[in-house]
């Protein structure tokens, strides 16, 4: 399959492929070692789940950390063998050989010790639900959103991801391929970390069918990649357990309205209706969800609290980090991080381009995009290390603000 | 019936050309489109996939779809038509002659379970309380049809009763033949537990006990029942039930001719399981349409049921239900807690119910003999 050659832009943030490590973030990773030292320490006398889970998470740092120190102690034994005038001839070209080696795998290691000091996204490991909604652009954001639909859900098949339509909402008299609401549910773990670059708004530059003049148009599709909690939170820990009160997660049922469609008139065996529309109203925030797309009331009222859990969830966390960017704000002059209001990728049909605005990264071949195949993965994954790069700079920032 | 507005039909007609056969039935594009999907989904899920028969064989989901709507048009109910029905979680199969499962029969089922639950947890320590180990939990489903509320109250309640008892009782032999293939339908999907096979039983008798008939009474199911689990006391003519349910045919005459009742329904289900029969004599002056209500209340006093719960056709039934029930227990409310469901503002949103219109249930506690 052709591939387009992915083109570093100007104003891409430089990957900083430097060898030394920011002494923040080494005064973490070495806390965080001393930390799982202990941990395994307590571990050896008596197995206890939390302390094997925290220490579970944090045993990544301290592998990468030990790395890095043992390459830098070779280093700095190759250098003083270099520095003594007995060393012959041939253990000198040896050492040279070795230094090269160790300081090319240098950089390698700390760049992974820097992604692995990352925190861990909070719904990194569950499955996800991913809602499709036109923006602005009429007919035509309806016919692209349900094109993002068909990428999306190829490009789960081609990942053994098995995606699942959730809801398909069709614009009232238009054809079926022209969407005003769409969510897919993908259920395996780890889902939501894979989708989660894809979160903002999508923009279409294009010529539509439905146009006669030959113009251009811009329209917009919106989407959301949101969490899908198990159905019983017993599996998770509590902080992720919509069902425990005490978990951020939690959504009080008596603050949710539940409406059935109710039709006036005669009911029960005088009729024989086949719609079972359902509507949950969070009534603190305000949020609304409708589902009507199975035939079982059961399955329709679960479908609809799923949704309804993870648009809450995603909007608490949103809030969570929100917070969080107004804390550093200050100390990253004014840097904005990108929220889901943001333009954050351009699908230009003319041009044959797909360009993402916080990679900065152009694939100069649309349909291998549009497929989901090849194209998307390579988007994505720009996306992947732009995040993680914008990490470890506000970890930095936050470190250096704390002193 | 209101027409459908020529406008809504040519939009139906451009979307899709089966759209306005199902707009017949559904009256909404909404529905309509809903339909339309999940007859689609059937027609290609039917397809032979593997082919075994000629190429091509494939291409005929098409025709298949094309003639499930038209039977659509004509008004036979979805449910025939896919073969199924959702209740609970469970998978119903319908068939011609018997009445197909109404979500409010599986609003009034959940219900039920819920009082159960909650009279087993306060009655805890009692010695006659069902989940004590010795005596089961013993439920009576009369007029049970495709069985859905004897098999779904089974789903809902084994995980929390470890022994159960569950009888379904229907005149029609179709009826109990279906309600026997819906018990091992979903045993073998999963959706029951493996003993519903030993804890339901499925039996013919006649709700209305007409002494004519060579079919036998309820009361001679039940005696039986009493026999067999060896209880003490025989003199007692049938053994305590804690819950009873039914949701009897309790549709008049008139309201099965004059457009009450919808034209598929009055053309495609069977009349026994919707209207009571003509001519049954009942008593003190009953409408035609609540001589079953009669029989089973008088039933359940008989068994002393714990819990009571009829479905009825509206609130004006409801009602004249209530007071018979008053009536035959002679005005001694005390042991009695009646009450007709749903009423508060918050169940009648949370289930569907219309404020005034459409079916409601009767709930009688109590019938505790001291």
């Amino acid at each position: 399959m052709p591939r387009g050659a992915p083109s570093t832009p100007a104003n891409a943030p430089a990957a900083a492929p430097d060898s030394g490590l920011s002494p923040v973030l080494l005064t973490r990773a070495r806390l965080l070692a001393a930390e799982h030292a202990k941990l395994s320490d307590r571990l050896a006398e008596a197995f206890d789940a939390k302390v094997a889970k925290r220490a579970g998470e944090i045993a990544p740092v301290t592998t990468v950390l030990k790395e890095w120190e043992s390459a830098n102690e070779s280093i700095a034994e190759l250098k003083s063998l270099l520095e003594q005038p007995e060393t012959d001839e041939e253990l000198r070209s040896l050492a040279i050989e070795d230094l090269e080696s160790s300081r090319e795998a240098l950089p390698t290691i700390s760049d992974r010790l820097k992604k692995s000091l990352i925190p861990r996204h909070p719904f990194a490991d569950l499955p996800c639900l991913v809602e499709i909604r036109p923006g602005a652009g009429g007919d035509e954001a309806g016919l692209f959103a349900f094109e993002m639909l068909r990428m999306y859900t190829s490009f789960c098949s081609r990942r053994g991801l098995r995606p699942t339509i959730l809801k398909q909402d069709v614009e009232d008299g238009a054809a079926e391929d022209r969407l005003t609401e769409a969510v897919i549910e993908i259920e395996a773990d780890g889902a939501y970390d894979i989708m989660r670059t894809e979160s903002g708004v999508h923009r279409v530059q294009r010529v539509p069918a439905t146009e006669t003049k030959g113009r251009t148009h811009t329209s917009a599709v919106s989407v959301m990649v949101l969490p899908s909690f198990p159905e019983s939170g017993s599996g998770l820990d509590s902080a992720l357990n919509f069902e425990d009160p005490t978990s951020d997660y939690y959504i009080d049922p008596q603050e949710v309205r539940v409406e059935k469609m109710r039709a006036g008139g005669a009911g029960g065996q005088h009729v024989n209706k086949t719609e079972s529309a359902i509507r949950l109203t969070h009534m603190p925030t305000g949020t609304v969800v409708s589902m009507q797309d199975e035939r079982s009331q059961q399955a329709n009222r679960r479908k609809a609290w799923q949704i309804l859990r993870a648009k809450i969830a995603e909007a608490r966390q949103e809030a969570r980090e929100q917070e969080l960017v107004q804390l550093r704000r200050g100390a990253m002059g004014g840097v904005a991080r990108m929220g889901r209001g943001d333009k954050i990728r351009t699908y230009n049909y003319g041009q044959s381009r797909c360009t993402d605005h916080r990679s900065g990264i152009t694939i100069h071949n649309l349909d291998g995009v549009l497929d989901g195949g090849d194209g998307l993965e390579t988007v994505m994954e720009s996306v992947r290390t732009w995040m993680a790069d914008r990490e470890v700079e506000a970890m930095v920032v936050e470190e250096r603000a704390e002193k | 019936m209101p027409r459908i507005p020529t406008a809504t039909l040519v939009r139906a007609y451009q979307e899709n050309s089966l759209l306005p056969l199902l707009l017949k039935e559904c009256r909404s594009l909404d529905s309509a489109r809903n339909e339309l999907r999940w007859l689609r989904e059937r027609a290609l899920r039917d397809s032979p996939s593997s082919s075994r028969l000629a190429p091509g064989a494939r291409l005929g989901w098409r025709t298949r779809l094309r003639s499930m709507c038209r039977q659509r048009s004509q008004g036979v109910p979805l449910q025939y038509i896919l073969g199924d029905q959702p209740f609970g979680d469970l998978e119903i199969l319908c068939r011609r002659g018997v009445l197909i499962p109404r979500p409010e029969t599986e609003s009034y089922t959940y219900e039920a379970a819920r009082l159960v639950r909650q009279m087993a947890l306060e009655g805890g320590g009692n010695s006659t309380d069902p989940t004590s180990a010795t005596r089961p939990l013993r439920i009576l489903d009369l007029c049970t049809g495709t069985g859905c509320i004897a098999l779904l109250l089974h789903a809902l309640l084994a995980p929390h009763f470890k022994h159960m008892q569950i009888i379904g009782i229907d005149l029609s032999p179709i009826a109990l033949n279906l309600a026997r293939k819906n018990l091992d339908h979903n045993v073998r999907r999963e959706a029951l537990h493996r003993r519903a096979r030993a804890d339901i039983q499925f039996h013919r008798a006649d709700v209305l006990g007409r002494k004519a008939s060579s079919i036998p009474a309820v009361e001679e199911i039940l005696s039986h029942y009493a026999l067999k689990s060896g209880l003490a006391d025989i003199s007692v003519p049938a053994p305590r039930i804690d819950l009873l349910i039914s949701n009897p045919p309790y549709i008049s005459t008139s309201d099965f001719r004059n457009g009450t009742t919808a034209r598929s329904v009055r053309l495609f289900e069977p009349r026994l399981a919707l209207v009571p029969p003509v001519g049954f004599m009942g008593q003190d002056g009953d409408r035609s349409e609540d001589v079953f209500y009669r029989r089973i209340l008088d039933l359940s006093l008989k068994v002393h049921a714990q819990v009571t719960v009829l479905e009825c056709g509206d609130i004006m039934q409801a009602d004249r239900v209530v007071e018979m029930h008053r009536t035959m227990t002679g005005g001694s409310r005390c042991n009695f807690n009646v009450e007709v469901w749903p009423t508060t503002e918050q169940d009648l949103a949370a289930h569907g119910f219309h404020p005034q219109d459409g079916s409601r249930c009767v709930i009688i506690h109590g019938g505790r003999d001291g």
